[in-house]
């Protein structure tokens, strides 16, 4: 079958080894109801991601629906914010499974949780804010979520003017930091230890500082968003790290903390310039670096 | 009804004429998810794919084939889902029990084959990342060198390099008993 020599006993084995090999598959009707009760409550191809489907069960910004592809741009109802068109790679990005797939589907629990996964490591996925608020909708244009983070793209927002430390936020001894979470807590070498460490929200968060005001964030970053960050112009940059990509918020903006039970948007304070990227199924976010240059160095000495 | 009536109706928003484009791709839908490494996962990777293959429909050029733009999508679920567990792709499928009944009055000769079959891939599971996902699309898959350019993203000149170092590769692993 190569097209530079004959069809050989090795190519006809693989042939044969193909089609005596065992690829178990649901009955293919059950798929296409499946995809079916998906779509039915989803949109069009013309309309793609314009259309609002029923309202959202849950103010969750996990079930926002209409989420546009990252590679679609030009068929997103809005302008898409810079950042899609550089995604990683030229792919579909992966969306959330509406609410049907959940219900058609439930033995399967882990599948949504899964699928956050996908989403929040592979691309940028833009969302349309089509459930939002009437005020949401007037501010914000649109929603990256990424490591765990939402990052709610509009007009230039208002600082927060008090701060608010994370739920249940605790000092602990920094050394003591990798025993309190559920994930590997990983140090920059370019920093070396830290000077103070906090845990916060039941050890979803390890938190480090170092003397010159910079400060690392660590938290699970495979579920549902945990920080969101409001942001004007100028958009995020992507910036390389490793075989990653890690995004560059270059202006002080709100951010705040997303409530694990309703969803609710907790505003924190106002934070500085900001590197933001994922490792594995940990989230991570560097404040206070000054430079991108400097954050993607401190980045990628992680140990 | 063929594809392109079924893909005229489903851009016209029949979800109907969609529902029966998935029925008649599921399984090779699967299939490819599965051999290109999706594991336990294919089923989502699949019913992924075939939502998002939708909602891109009216990017699809009318007159290619839609096989390969299916399965196109389909590879990059896979491909993304790897990537987000930072896991390499990994060939999960099992020989199946049509292998143990190639020859049911043949016993012996029926385990020689199986043990065959079972070295071979093993040997496949093995090959280096590019030069498996070549070997699938070309033998497992039966796809084209052309369909296998378009469904793995490559250029068609590294379909041809990886198949041919694919298979060279196993020539030398299972060489002895090719002779």
């Amino acid at each position: 079958m190569s097209s530079h020599e004959s069809f050989d006993d090795l190519e006809a084995r693989l042939l044969d080894l193909g089609a005596s090999l065992d690829v178990p598959a649901p009955p293919p009707a059950d798929v296409a109801a499946a995809v079916r009760t998906r779509l039915a409550t989803g949109a069009t191809p013309e309309s793609a991601s314009g259309t609002a489907p029923e309202p959202a069960p849950e103010p969750a910004p996990g079930t926002a629906p209409g989420t546009a592809p990252g590679t679609a741009p030009g068929t997103a109802p809005e302008p898409a914010p810079e950042p899609a068109p550089e995604t990683p790679a030229p792919k579909p990005a992966p969306e959330l499974a509406p609410e049907p797939a959940r219900k058609r589907r439930p033995a399967r629990p882990g599948i949504r949780r899964r699928r956050w996964t996908v989403v929040v490591a592979v691309v940028l996925a833009v969302v349309a804010v089509t459930a939002a608020t009437p005020q949401g909708r007037a501010a914000v244009t649109a929603i990256l979520r990424y490591a765990g983070i939402e990052l709610r793209l509009g007009e230039t927002p208002a600082p927060v003017i008090t701060p608010t430390t994370l739920p249940g936020e605790r000092e602990v001894e920094p050394r003591r930091l990798g025993s309190l979470v559920a994930f590997t807590v990983r140090t920059p070498a370019a920093l070396g230890p830290p000077s103070a460490a906090t845990v916060g929200d039941d050890g979803r968060v390890a938190s480090m500082f170092w003397p010159d005001g910079i400060r690392l964030d660590q938290f699970d970053g495979t579920m549902e968003p945990f920080f969101f960050k409001r942001l004007g112009p100028p958009h995020p940059q992507d910036v390389p790290l490793g075989t990653t990509t890690a995004w560059w918020i270059g202006g002080s903006h709100p951010l705040g903390y997303i409530e694990r039970d309703d969803g609710t948007s907790v505003p924190l304070r106002q934070a500085a310039p900001t590197l933001i990227w994922q490792s594995g199924a940990v989230g991570y976010r560097l404040e206070g670096a000054g430079t991108k240059e400097r954050a993607a160095e401190i980045a990628a000495s992680l140990r | 009804m063929d594809d392109d009536e079924a893909i005229g109706r489903s851009l016209a928003g029949d979800l109907s004429a969609y529902e029966a484009l998935v029925t008649r791709y599921s399984a090779l839908a699967h299939r490819t998810a599965a051999l290109l490494g999706a594991g336990d996962e294919a089923e989502d990777v699949v019913q992924e794919a075939f939502v998002k293959a939708f909602r891109h429909l009216s990017s699809f050029r009318r007159d290619a084939p839609f096989r390969p733009w299916l399965l196109r999508i389909v590879a990059n679920e896979t491909h993304n889902l790897n990537r987000s567990r930072g896991r390499r792709s990994e060939l999960t499928a099992r020989l199946g029990a049509t292998a143990e009944v190639a020859a049911p009055d043949d016993p012996a000769g029926t385990a020689v084959a199986t043990d065959r079959r079972a070295r071979l891939l093993d040997a496949v599971r093995r090959l280096p990342e590019r030069e498996r996902q070549a070997v699938v699309c070309r033998y497992f898959l039966q796809l084209s060198e052309a369909e296998t350019a378009q469904v793995l993203d490559w250029p068609l000149g590294t379909v041809k390099s990886s198949t041919h170092r694919g298979l060279a590769r196993l020539r030398e692993g299972v060489g002895g008993e090719l002779a």
